[in-house]
């Protein structure tokens, strides 16, 4: 993928924490105008790689671009065209919300006060409300509607779904596709919210132990990732090498395969036995190929 | 789920009802896009949708069923370009005159899918094609009205 069709691309982004490795040589292409998820357990540096983009954490080691700005020489211009809303983010508990949106409204150049006024009042949230009066949905809201008030072309939203209740997490959603609507608009989404980024990304990678270990367009990782029922009422099939999460009964086998194609089962074929191909969720490709990630020792990438 | 759809039901002029949609599954492996896709295509083929019905622009659609705004917009575009859905430029999108006439095929075509998915079933257990048409001859006699005519 080429720089300029990536809202963010990182070369070898690397951060280590004393003896942690939190970022280990993640290469990430976040292609404008897609909504990027980008997931993985806790711990696995979901949250440094988004405060390198936004410099609010030195690279020890590698480079990253968004929106074309190298992120530590040009940390000013990435800021002024980025949104950020992290979780449980300090905010300033005893400004009123008005006092909040308008002190952040004299940080950039354009604002817009519809946008802003208009989520607030659809979470309930009354301007002169004390920040520290507002629950944690109307807090990550009310940081969602100051992160988007200057019409940002990417946004990033690290955690922002977890832990809100519905009514917050639709809200939140909506304000994503209200962004996404303008022209060559991105949106990056981290955490743990499966089912959400399941619904609303179109690209996803996988952040283990501070490695991308998968990244590809949802479709993608749906078409290749897939669990495989082999039925063999007269003996068992050998399984394809790097097959995942292998289960054998008496007779039958199930797998996942990352590296899916209808010649991967005509390969299993044979007389007596009988292949089903079955589809996996986000929910359940991620644990398939974060597992034997998290248990091994090595660095193996799935990815064939 | 539900999306704003705008129709002429009874006398006066045309107003935006609240169609139903089925929930999407996106844990299905079926692409978002084409399970909307189906939806809109089932609901013509039953009627609910009817030629000049005005469906929501494509951020209305991606907020009402909170989806990417880029799956919407593949939405309408697959369904313009198969002539069911038309977009009439800065008035929005509508369901095309000729929809009513691809509805008959369309219903062929929901249950041919269905039919396949059996036959590919009946393959693998390696039934006959003659018990598995018995099979459909029983299920659709069974399912058949009692008629006075009939024993």
């Amino acid at each position: 993928m080429s720089k300029n069709r990536c809202a963010i691309a990182t070369h070898e982004l690397t951060r280590r924490f004393g003896r942690k490795l939190a970022l280990d040589r993640v290469s990430a292409h976040v292609p404008v105008g897609s909504i990027y998820g980008l997931m993985g357990p806790n711990g696995a540096g979901k949250t440094t790689f988004v405060r390198c983009l936004l410099n609010l954490i030195n690279p020890t080691s590698g480079s990253a671009t968004v929106l074309g700005h190298d992120v530590v020489r040009d940390s000013v211009a990435v800021r002024r065209r980025v949104g950020h809303v992290a979780a449980l983010q300090p905010l300033w508990e005893w400004m009123t919300v008005r006092e909040f949106a308008s002190f952040m409204a004299g940080c950039y150049p354009r604002w817009n006060p519809e946008t802003v006024s208009g989520i607030l009042s659809r979470v309930g949230v009354e301007p002169h409300q004390r920040i520290q009066t507002l629950s944690r949905g109307q807090r990550t809201l009310a940081s969602l509607a100051v992160a988007i008030g200057h019409e940002p072309e990417l946004l990033l939203l690290d955690e922002a779904l977890t832990g809100l209740d519905p009514i917050s997490r639709r809200e939140v959603l909506r304000n994503v596709i209200d962004v996404m609507h303008a022209e060559g608009r991105t949106v990056l989404i981290t955490g743990q919210d499966i089912a959400d980024m399941e619904r609303i990304c179109d690209h996803v990678g996988f952040l283990i132990r501070g490695q991308l270990f998968w990244e590809s367009t949802l479709e993608e990782l749906k078409a290749r990732v897939k669990r495989l029922r082999v039925e063999h009422p007269d003996g068992a099939p050998a399984v394809p090498p790097g097959a995942l999460r292998v289960e054998r009964a008496a007779r039958e086998t199930q797998f996942t395969v990352s590296n899916f194609s209808p010649a991967l089962v005509d390969s299993l074929s044979a007389p007596g036995l009988r292949v089903e191909v079955m589809d996996l969720g986000l929910e359940d490709i991620f644990v398939d190929l974060a597992q034997p990630q998290l248990n091994a020792s090595g660095s193996a990438q799935v990815r064939a | 789920m539900r999306v704003l759809v705008r129709q002429h039901g009874g006398p006066g002029a045309a107003q935006w009802y609240s169609a139903m949609f089925t929930p999407i599954d996106p844990k299905s492996a079926v692409p978002i896009y084409l399970q909307i896709i189906e939806q809109i295509r089932r609901q013509v083929a039953a009627g609910v949708l009817a030629p000049g019905d005005q469906l929501p622009s494509v951020r209305e659609l991606a907020q009402q069923l909170l989806i990417n705004p880029n799956t919407a917009a593949r939405v309408y575009r697959d369904l313009e370009r198969e002539g069911l859905l038309e977009t009439r430029r800065g008035q929005g999108t509508y369901v095309a005159a000729r929809a009513s006439a691809l509805a008959e095929s369309e219903r062929k075509r929901l249950v041919a899918a269905r039919l396949e998915e059996a036959a590919a079933e009946a393959r693998a257990f390696g039934i006959s094609h003659e018990a598995v048409l018995q099979l459909f001859r029983d299920i659709l006699a069974r399912r058949r009205p009692a008629r006075k005519e009939e024993r």
